[in-house]
């Protein structure tokens, strides 16, 4: 039998080499080198299918491929050390690949649209960056040690800096883009750090098997296994939760987690198939997968555990106020976006592996298909944004409309939709996790308090954009979009209805309906996977223990789900009350005080411009430092070596009969203290 | 090991090269009209290479000896073995590089053909030093590669500083090779052998005074073929004034075979148990003499105003480092072999670069652009290769990554420290630091400077070809070192451990 595992290194290489193929020959290809990128997502896309079957017919793989340095741990630190690149094909990074490949082909697909046929130039550097962007975010989920995967995310957030300035000329884009590229290499620092302790701590950083940095620290966390170093006597769980800490940094960079969110919103001056790649299935991912992949490292620490869920409700509430008052249509999908990431975090804290993973499914499906309609809208506008200046698209745009509806309602977790179903499975897991643990319930309420919220902006948009009454020429007459657009619309559109089958547990508890949590058992392992990396295990040497209001498990579940669905019923029923009108008008000016607030973002970015310059004001110390004392010294040390040197040059008289004597005496000299120290004159 | 074959035959690399020195020396004898300056470079340079060959399959094939061992040869007067072949293996690189250079240098020189023989016999010297086992082969060896020297220095007999400079360099080595004899006499009446294993196993009752002062002169022979302090004297001078290709051969190979004399010579004749049970502490002696050294040398370096005279200076400091070979060792030292060995390795990446860099300034000199820093302004936008191949040698001289002399240095310093000389290395650190400064200044004045004048670079208005190529095989070697220094490193560590 033909063994798929075989074929994983190709579903990273064929887009890198679409990669290559676009850099050195796509200006000489027709369509600027789409058609190869497209040829080679697909590619990718049916290998990771085989793939996925491949785990699904009970089989995983965990191999190391590639040793750069010391086979066999030759001497690198206090430990011996491997460096390696290999393989890890489990449930989880099988269910990703189909996710990455699959959105990356239609976004190849959709650019057709909205990059060729709007005649924009530079094609061949655009898709050049979607095959490296792909190949990377591929790379770094296929990783099976945290050193290869950072590496892999450096070069997504490299991509992501590429993509979002393609427009260079503009002066937008590439400040955009260097925000991005700083703001998350801020986190990256503490990810590099974290990296390096890893390594320190365990002399490795092996996601699976029992010589996995996870299972180490399980076992030196039991007594039964101890770690290769912790510094200067720190107590263990201590240095653990210091190092899950730093590697969040990390995550909390790329998946625009409080407070380094800012750049997200920032990002969306890139081309709208970006948007797209960046939030649903690649950079943004990346910070979420990050922590679903190591999650057997996050749980045996609660406070990690505990900072993840109160940082991700947080972070959910509170993009989600900030979405409400924009008036860009990519910016209300921009702050959704860092709000559902936040979803997935308080799920990850809450214990919420598979509900996590389970809206990272969803989420990556219906927000391609936001992006990829607001893309549409977006080229029927004529790259027109503000929604002010749409209305009354519904009628002329229907593919579009249903869709976008579709993603909306997805967005805003109304039955039966696909947000519907992940969205309540976290809250539900932060409910009966959290009635034990006051912090956790806090991320519990802001969650649900988010969904409101959500639910009030997603149809703030829906509204605003497609109803109503034209408030433009170009809405009046908005331009055509092709197959490519419409297409993608139509595959994402169907998933974001469906997707939600795949893990009905809800039906499952409340009917007592078997066998229909698929999710759960795909990543429990069940058909497939690797020892120790089962949401099972997870659950098993995680630390909390599940408490349930009146009813027991069933009431509970009926009544988390009703009272998030009624909480989201209510924010679609203002929003229609408010903006489903001919001519609506703007409600802002009510919030007060409040709408400059949420207007400039809580001055979050006035903020971080504040303290980078009182960063520059301590640099400006250190400067002083620098030059008066560090410098003060070098410059004493040189103006002393000059000044011995130029002593010396006096040495060098050229006269040999001083050479001789100088000579001589040096060597008498040598003598003496030779003889004084080994007493031979005695 | 090769069956079947004399023993002699491991003399083979020092061999070839008398011969070809013979021979170089027979043509131009015999039949003057028929030498050129080109048929007695390619000669040169083959027969060099020969050399460098059979260096290569001795070692590689493990040797003629039955045992894969050491081969004693002439009633244990002659010892070859790993480290007499790595050392020859430097010999014969830079030997190779010199010659090919010196085709362009001397282009115009009247009597060019006896240049390339006595560079050839210095060149046989060298390889005999690196197998003497007797204190009397390595006078004979070390005059065998003095006297070519100085001529060699004084070769450009119509310039002043060249004749002046082989003077003083022939009336200091004079005065060192009479107390560098002087050693050896007193240490032949302490110990009554000539032969190193034999001085090692004799009885010195009562004698360890003699043999104290004894040591201490021929560490003063040592010191004075090193370019070390206080017998440094003769280098700046030497090395400014004689022809650069000369400057390159002495600061580069010679240096190196003063170093295979301290590291046999000492080890095996005064191991390190005698040396600290008879109180003769060689060791301290050469870890003041490596401290001073390096200390002066690069200080020194940094005030200098000519490239050619920085560079004598640094090759003084380089002494310095690698004499912390023979400095940082102690009795059961966990990292004895190591820290030899690294400074064996640093001779061989210093062979290259140094080299490298005297043949620039050969280049320079050839070119007609003046000696000083300032004239070197602006260098890259003309001859961009070879500015290059000069920024690579100041990078690898001052001991920065990704460049060979990068992991040398390291691990010379990283071998002391284990040893526990960490005082030896932080001092060379800190050198390492000044050094950055005025090699950092060439790069800048090649590549950053703006030339004098518009008409400065009329100057380079040739391309010597084997010039040419000698610096920029010497580049490629400095950056190839850097992967393929594992075998280096590991050769030298074997043939240093195996002393010990």
């Amino acid at each position: 039998m033909v063994n798929a595992f075989a074929y994983v290194p190709a579903i990273v290489l064929l887009p890198f080499f679409s990669f290559l193929v676009a850099l050195g020959a796509g200006r000489y290809l027709p369509k600027g080198g789409a058609f190869g990128g497209i040829a080679a997502t697909a590619g990718s896309f049916l290998l990771s299918v085989w793939v996925a079957a491949t785990v699904a017919g009970g089989r995983a793989y965990d191999e190391t491929l590639y040793y750069w340095a010391s086979e066999g741990g030759a001497g690198i630190g206090p430990t011996d050390i491997e460096l390696t690149f290999g393989v890890l094909i489990d449930p989880l990074s099988a269910l990703m690949l189909v996710i990455v490949t699959l959105v990356a082909l239609l976004v190849h697909v959709f650019s057709l649209g909205y990059m060729n046929d709007e005649g924009e130039t530079g094609l061949p550097r655009y898709y050049a960056g979607l095959g490296l962007f792909t190949a990377s975010m591929l790379g770094f989920v296929v990783a099976d040690n945290l050193l290869m995967a950072f590496m892999f995310f450096e070069l997504v957030g490299l991509c992501s800096y590429l993509l979002i300035g393609f427009h260079f000329r503009e002066p937008g884009p590439p400040s955009a883009a260097k925000k991005a590229f700083l703001v998350t290499r801020f986190g990256d620092y503490f990810f590099l750090v974290g990296v390096v302790a890893v390594f320190a701590t365990f002399g490795t950083a092996q996601f699976a098997g029992p010589e996995s940095f996870p299972a180490l620290a399980d076992a030196a966390l039991n007594g039964s296994g101890s770690v290769a170093w912790t510094p200067g006597g720190l107590d263990l769980g201590t240095w653990l939760t210091v190092v899950g800490l730093l590697v969040l940094g990390g995550v909390v960079g790329k998946s625009a987690q409080f407070p380094l969110h800012t750049w997200l919103p920032d990002a969306m001056e890139g081309p709208t198939p970006v948007s797209a790649l960046i939030h649903a299935a690649t950079m943004v991912a990346a910070g979420v997968y990050l922590v679903a992949r190591m999650y057997g490292f996050y749980v045996l620490t609660p406070t990690t555990m505990a900072v993840i869920a109160f940082v991700g409700g947080f972070t959910a509430l509170f993009a989600a106020t900030m979405g409400v008052v924009k008036d860009e249509l990519k910016q209300v999908l921009a702050y959704s976006t860092i709000s559902q990431y936040g979803y997935m975090m308080l799920a990850l804290g809450a214990g919420g592996y598979v509900a996590a993973v389970f809206h990272l499914t969803t989420h990556a499906f219906f927000k391609a298909l936001l992006f990829l309609g607001a893309g549409s809208v977006i080229i029927a506008m004529h790259h027109n944004e503000d929604m002010w200046d749409m209305g009354g698209l519904k009628s002329k745009m229907p593919v579009t409309y249903y869709t976008f509806l579709a993603g909306s309602l997805a967005l805003a977790g109304i039955f039966p939709f696909a947000g519907f179903w992940s969205k309540d499975e976290i809250l539900y897991e932060a409910l009966v996790h959290g009635l034990n643990d006051p912090l956790l319930l806090g991320g519990y309420l802001m969650g649900l308090l988010a969904v409101p919220v959500t639910a009030f902006y997603t149809f703030r948009m829906v509204f605003l954009t497609f109803h109503g009454e034209p408030r433009s020429d170009t809405a009046r007459d908005p331009e055509s979009v092709r197959w490519n657009v419409k297409g993608p619309l139509t595959v994402l559109g169907s998933l974001a209805v469906v997707t939600g089958l795949i893990n009905m547990v809800p039906v499952q508890k409340v009917l007592g309906l078997e066998g229909i949590d698929l999710l759960h058992r795909w990543l429990d392992n069940e058909w497939g996977g690797i020892e120790g990396l089962s949401s099972h295990h997870y659950a098993d040497i995680g630390p909390y223990s599940s408490a349930y209001l009146v009813g027991g498990e069933v009431g509970t579940v009926l009544v988390g789900a009703a009272v998030s669905l009624g909480l989201a019923l209510l924010g679609l029923g203002l929003a229609w009350r408010l903006y489903n009108v001919p001519s609506p008008t703007e409600h802002t000016a009510k919030l007060g005080g409040i709408k400059d607030v949420l207007y400039n973002n809580y001055y979050l970015d006035e903020l971080q411009v504040w303290l980078a310059y009182r960063t520059e004001d301590v640099a400006g110390g250190a400067n002083t430092f620098d030059q008066g004392i560090i410098d003060g010294v070098v410059n004493g040390v040189s103006s002393v070596s000059l000044t011995g040197g130029g002593r010396i040059r006096k040495l060098q008289s050229g006269v040999v009969s001083q050479y001789a004597a100088l000579l001589t005496f040096g060597l008498v000299a040598l003598l003496l203290v030779l003889g004084a120290t080994g007493g031979w004159f005695l | 090991m090769v069956n079947g074959l004399p023993a002699v035959t491991a003399l083979l690399p020092a061999l070839i090269l008398a011969f070809t020195g013979l021979a170089l020396l027979l043509v131009d004898t015999v039949r003057p009209d028929a030498r050129s300056n080109t048929s007695m470079a390619v000669v040169g340079a083959f027969g060099s290479l020969a050399a460098l060959a059979a260096t290569v399959w001795l070692t590689a094939s493990g040797g003629v000896s039955p045992d894969g061992g050491a081969v004693l040869l002439f009633a244990d007067a002659i010892k070859v073995d790993t480290l007499a072949l790595f050392f020859t293996a430097i010999f014969a690189s830079v030997t190779a590089l010199v010659l090919v250079a010196a085709h362009d240098y001397f282009h115009d020189h009247a009597n060019p053909a006896a240049f390339y023989s006595l560079v050839t016999f210095a060149a046989t010297g060298m390889a005999l030093l690196a197998v003497a086992n007797s204190l009397a082969v390595v006078f004979v060896a070390l005059e065998m590669v003095s006297l070519p020297s100085y001529v060699l220095v004084a070769y450009l007999k119509q310039d002043r500083g060249s004749v002046e400079a082989g003077m003083k360099y022939f009336l200091v080595g004079a005065l060192s090779s009479a107390i560098f004899l002087f050693g050896i006499s007193l240490v032949y009446a302490a110990t009554g052998s000539l032969i190193l294993a034999d001085i090692a196993s004799a009885s010195i009752e009562g004698l360890a005074g003699v043999l104290g002062v004894g040591v201490v002169m021929m560490i003063g022979g040592v010191a004075f073929k090193t370019a070390s302090v206080p017998f440094h004297f003769w280098a700046p001078e030497a090395y400014e004034g004689a022809p650069a290709p000369v400057s390159a051969f002495l600061s580069s190979a010679s240096k190196a075979a003063g170093f295979v004399v301290a590291f046999r010579v000492f080890t095996e004749a005064f191991p390190l148990e005698m040396a600290v049970s008879a109180n003769v502490d060689w060791m301290l002696a050469f870890a003041i003499l490596a401290a001073v050294t390096m200390t002066l040398g690069n200080f020194a370096a940094a005030v200098q105003e000519e490239v050619k005279r920085m560079l004598a200076y640094s090759s003084i400091g380089h002494a310095g480092y690698a004499l912390i070979g023979v400095a940082a060792l102690t009795v059961d030292g966990p990292a004895n072999g190591t820290v030899m060995g690294a400074a064996m390795a640093h001779l061989l990446v210093y062979g290259f670069m140094n080299t490298g860099a005297f043949l620039f300034v050969a280049m320079a000199e050839r070119w007609g652009v003046g000696r000083t820093f300032e004239d070197y302004a602006g260098l890259a936008r003309r001859a961009p290769v070879a500015s290059t191949a000069m920024a690579v040698f100041m990078f690898s001289l001052a001991g920065l990554p990704p460049f060979a002399g990068f992991f040398s240095k390291y691990f010379l310093f990283q071998a002391a420290i284990d040893n526990g000389f960490l005082w030896l290395a932080g001092l060379g650190a800190i050198n390492s630091v000044v050094s950055l400064y005025y090699y950092s200044r060439v790069v800048k004045a090649l590549w950053l400077d703006d030339p004098e004048s518009s008409s400065a670079l009329d100057a380079i208005d040739v391309r010597p070809t084997a010039l040419y190529a000698a610096v920029i095989f010497a580049a490629v070697a400095t950056v190839l070192l850097l992967p393929g220094f594992g075998p280096v490193i590991e050769t030298a560590e074997a043939a240093a451990s195996a002393l010990f």
